[in-house]
């Protein structure tokens, strides 16, 4: 008798789903990190957001010194061209 | 705060960890649960809070009332009462305006001048779903189908959990209530499968439906005299697209959040254009009003027990006011009245000896489908259409071509053909690929998900057009 196929410990909890959530979030603040730096720039009007807005800035400045930042807008750029989006 | 934006990603990522890390303190959990729905509808407008916190005490004490000792006819005229408290709540802010525009119409093609003023009130995000849902919960407890609850704390979130509060899915309280009495399991989900439902409505959103609004379908729509025979033709299908991948995406990320929190909803879409018969699409598309529709409208209204005319008018009276329920405007309820039309005539053809004759065979299966399909098109053109007079002007506009020379842009057709794979591509796969990555480790299921995610920010616009069925 076959038994029947269990499914691994990560995909049934609720902790690996978070760390697999989080993940993907930050791996695509570090491609994109400048929809953040807005987002957070925009909301800090009293300066109360600084330390986050500081550590976006600093992803920011990482993604780009890597060239991250620069093949995620260049592809961005590449398709709004090629499906005639002038406006991105 | 809308789903795809960053305001809900965050806002997503710390409920994630905070529900689950109370998982086992599950009353401390279902307070959280409603502080963070609250704080999700007061993103919006705070001062409707009130609105919701009223909704959900008068579900609480109507149910506790339909539910207990008194006699039966006591019990009606305060389940009576709840709903036409409910109801007024809605008809106050959605309709009234709209009621008081057609008597001072009449009043004046009478001569008469009543001094009467529009209320002009902001309508709240999400009245109506939350009319459905507290209603669903009253009538439940009436017809015992489930026992009156005794957690105010369950009623109000009940009404307000955040993934379903804004646009659905309608979830019936027997279904979500007894999922609040206990700690959730996490090997109930499959991780796989959510992550690509929440992944593949924000494709269906960000990239299929923000595209053919914005490039296309919105444009057209504001003023159609200026554009070709073919581009309007083209709009209607387009629009057809897009409100099938706004919608279903907006169900789809609302139930894959819910199932990560932990709690199951109803599936609210089943390929829709895939219908054969207009009987058929309503099982298909916005299941869960169809069911609400079919439940608390249709069935009480006689259903399909009292011979074939009571059948034919409760369908009309059903679908003209599932049509006036979209918005207070004239083309929604033309659009209900074309449904209602259709699903008596659907009704008579299926049980006609023609149907049992002819009606299964290949060749009516495909003629079926595309008079379904394309009526279904037909009636969203009075649904997209601002007003009675657009329609119209749209449709001259297909009739004379304005003269104008087309002016699609080039990515529509593939947007609609993309569109059209949402409806071919068997709902199993997704099962099968979600049930593949519940197998591979996180380093696989993190490559996955942030591999669709990247091509999903490289390829939506940058801008967007505001989700349909948050306007209802």
């Amino acid at each position: 008798m076959t038994a029947l196929p269990q499914r691994p410990a990560s995909s049934t909890s609720p902790w690996s789903w978070a760390r697999v959530v989080y993940a993907v979030f930050a791996l695509t603040v570090f491609c994109f990190p400048g929809g953040l730096v807005d987002w957070l720039d925009e909301r800090n009007v009293s300066g109360w957001l600084a330390a986050p807005l500081a550590i976006a800035r600093g992803v920011d400045a990482a993604s780009t010194a890597l060239g991250v930042k620069a093949v995620g807008q260049g592809l961005r750029k590449w398709f709004a061209q090629a499906v005639g989006d002038a406006d991105t | 705060m809308l789903f795809p934006t960053i305001d809900f990603g965050l806002f997503f990522a710390f409920s994630l960890a905070l529900v689950w890390s109370l998982n086992s303190h599950n009353t401390l959990k279902k307070v959280v649960l409603l502080a963070l729905s609250l704080a999700f509808y007061a993103s919006w407008n705070w001062r409707f809070l009130l609105l919701l916190l009223a909704s959900g005490a008068i579900s609480y004490f109507v149910g506790l009332y339909v539910d207990g000792k008194a006699r039966r006819p006591f019990r009606r005229l305060a389940l009576g009462l709840g709903v036409a408290l409910d109801l007024g709540i809605l008809a106050y802010f959605k309709y009234l305006d709209f009621f008081i525009a057609q008597f001072l119409t009449l009043a004046h093609a009478l001569g008469l001048n009543p001094p009467i003023d529009f209320v002009n009130v902001t309508l709240p995000v999400a009245i109506s779903f939350l009319t459905f849902h507290a209603i669903s919960y009253i009538v439940d407890v009436y017809r015992g189908r489930l026992a009156a609850s005794r957690s105010p704390l369950d009623i109000v979130l009940y009404i307000s959990f955040f993934p379903h509060l804004v646009a659905g899915p309608i979830v019936r309280a027997h279904e979500f209530l007894p999922q609040l009495d206990s700690p959730r399991r996490a090997g109930d989900f499959s991780f796989g499968e959510n992550m690509l439902l929440i992944l593949g409505g924000l494709f269906k959103k960000m990239v299929i439906a923000n595209y053919l609004a914005v490039r296309f379908v919105d444009p057209v729509f504001t003023d159609p005299t200026q554009f070709s025979r073919f581009d309007l033709i083209v709009a209607v299908y387009a629009y057809a697209i897009q409100i099938y991948a706004d919608f279903s995406a907006y169900t789809d990320i609302a139930i894959g959040v819910a199932a990560l929190l932990g709690y199951r909803f109803p599936q609210n879409f089943n390929q829709p254009y895939r219908a054969l018969g207009i009987g058929d699409f309503w099982r298909r598309w916005h299941m869960t009003l169809s069911r609400w529709l079919r439940d608390y409208l249709y069935i009480p209204l006689g259903g399909n027990r009292h011979g074939a005319l009571a059948t034919a008018r409760n369908l009309m009276l059903t679908m003209l006011l599932g049509g006036l329920w979209h918005g207070a405007n004239w083309t929604f309820l033309i659009w209900g009245a074309m449904h209602g039309v259709a699903l008596v005539l659907d009704h008579a053809w299926r049980r006609s000896a023609a149907f049992a004759r002819f009606g299964s065979g290949p060749i009516a299966r495909v003629v079926d489908w595309a008079l379904t399909f394309h009526f279904v098109c037909f009636a969203w053109l009075f649904f997209r259409s601002p007003s009675l007079d657009a329609a119209t002007q749209f449709i001259a506009g297909v009739w004379t071509d304005n003269g104008a020379p087309s002016t699609m842009p080039m990515i529509v057709l593939p947007l609609i053909a993309c569109g059209a794979v949402t409806q071919i591509v068997p709902p199993q796969t997704r099962v099968a690929i979600g049930a593949v990555l519940d197998n591979r480790g996180p380093a696989v299921q993190v490559a996955f998900g942030f591999a669709l995610l990247y091509f999903i920010v490289v390829m939506a616009p940058s801008a967007s057009a505001p989700f349909i069925y948050f306007q209802f």
